[in-house]
């Protein structure tokens, strides 16, 4: 490992969900599990600082954005207009909302990491064990996860092997280990690329979700860095990437342990348990990953 | 409700929670099992300890592997090799077990998750 490492975060809050809250939980445990430093790039950087008073304590860096070229008073400006995407939130099988999804910073990352090895982890990450230490020791620049489990165990996601029918391999965006080499700088220039003229290349690789998915543009960008062929360009995140749904309910977090409710099959409104320990896991039900969250920062 | 439906669904409910604390130990074990050397990755199996061992047998210190990157990787010295992926495997099927054992005799919902 060099002395150069750490983990990069992006959040960005929506008018409902609090990823600040999550990049700061996650930060801690990335400092208590992998003894590594976290950077965090936000466009609401006053609000993390009123929010979480000892923030520059657990953050390493805390980078502001700003997406105006006439805002001089931020780390990092994109110089471009945000594309303003939506997509429907759940909460379980239930209840759910449409809401503002700002995801289209990632690509920025090799730019915007201050670090020589970086470890980009979406908020909504579980850290529960060491694993992705073993990322920093290995010898391969660019890895992700292709192999995902969900622990419901009944869905059928046939969308997280291709990105469509007659698509690319799908990759997952949600945790991505890279060097700063040459060859990862014109790969994520190219996911800029991808993204910034994202309305053709969706066409062109027949993607029939509405909003923009860093997933999607990562995959397309692995398939072209591979002479749009199956090659081996990126390599593979340690062990599998695990993930409940936002149909499914975060019920309790204590150390190591969480408690989940999975949605039942064919029974909505019904869930049935699992408890899950020592393995980090991705949980895409932000709002009750954040009360789980609450929780856990009261009983501290 | 007749009460012989409501004892099979309360039977159920505890079937489902069962499978489910099963395959979240499986997963466990699965994640268990990855093993790192010189920055290469193995999923240790029966099939690799086997094949180490039997490579130890014909008196090769040194071995060529291929990790789960399916990259070749040299390994420098097999005995302690195998020493350390069997120890990997003992450890993780032995989580795996006292997982296993731990919820067997386990009657409710509440004490299979620990709630």
């Amino acid at each position: 490992m060099s002395n150069n490492s750490g983990v990069l975060l992006f959040a960005r809050n929506n008018t409902k969900v609090d990823y600040l809250k999550q990049a700061y939980f996650l930060a801690k445990q990335v400092k208590k599990i992998l003894n590594l430093p976290t950077t965090v790039v936000t466009d609401s950087k006053d609000y993390l600082l009123k929010s979480f008073p000892d923030a520059e304590k657990v953050f390493d860096k805390i980078l502001s954005i700003s997406w105006s070229k006439n805002n001089n008073n931020v780390d990092f400006v994109v110089g471009k207009d945000e594309n303003h995407f939506y997509k429907t939130y759940s909460d379980g099988t239930i209840f759910k909302t449409k809401l503002e999804f700002k995801n289209n910073l990632r690509s920025t990352a090799f730019r915007i990491s201050p670090y020589n090895e970086t470890l980009l982890l979406d908020t909504d990450i579980l850290l529960l064990d060491n694993l992705y230490k073993h990322c920093f020791t290995q010898d391969h620049d660019f890895l992700i996860y292709d192999k995902s489990y969900d622990l419901a165990g009944f869905r059928n996601y046939s969308e997280f092997q291709y990105v469509s029918d007659i698509g690319v391999k799908f990759y997952w965006a949600t945790a991505i280990f890279f060097r700063k080499t040459e060859k990862n700088k014109i790969f994520f220039e190219l996911v800029e690329h991808i993204q910034d003229n994202w309305h053709h290349y969706k066409s062109i690789f027949q993607i029939k979700q509405s909003y923009f998915r860093n997933d999607h543009a990562f995959s397309i960008a692995i398939h072209i860095m591979n002479g749009y062929n199956d090659g081996d360009f990126a390599k593979l995140m340690p062990g599998k990437l695990y993930f409940t749904t936002d149909k499914d309910i975060c019920h309790s977090i204590k150390d190591d342990k969480v408690i989940f409710l999975l949605e039942k099959e064919n029974y909505i409104g019904e869930y049935t348990l699992m408890s899950w320990q020592g393995v980090t896991i991705h949980v895409m039900n932000k709002f009750s990953l954040n009360r789980c969250i609450d929780m856990v920062n009261q009983n501290v | 409700m007749d009460e012989r439906l409501e004892k099979a669904l309360d039977v159920s409910n505890y079937m489902a929670t069962l499978y489910n604390q099963k395959r979240s130990f499986q997963e466990k074990f699965y994640q268990d099992l990855v093993y790192y050397y010189e920055g290469a990755q193995f999923t240790v199996t029966k099939e690799l300890i086997s094949f180490c061992n039997i490579m130890l047998e014909k008196d090769q210190d040194e071995l060529v592997l291929i990790d789960d990157n399916e990259t070749p990787v040299q390994i420098l010295n097999l005995k302690l090799f195998l020493e350390n992926i069997i120890n990997t495997y003992f450890t993780a099927s032995n989580n795996y077990i006292n997982n296993y054992n731990r919820i067997k005799k386990q009657r409710t919902i509440e004490n299979l998750v620990e709630l």
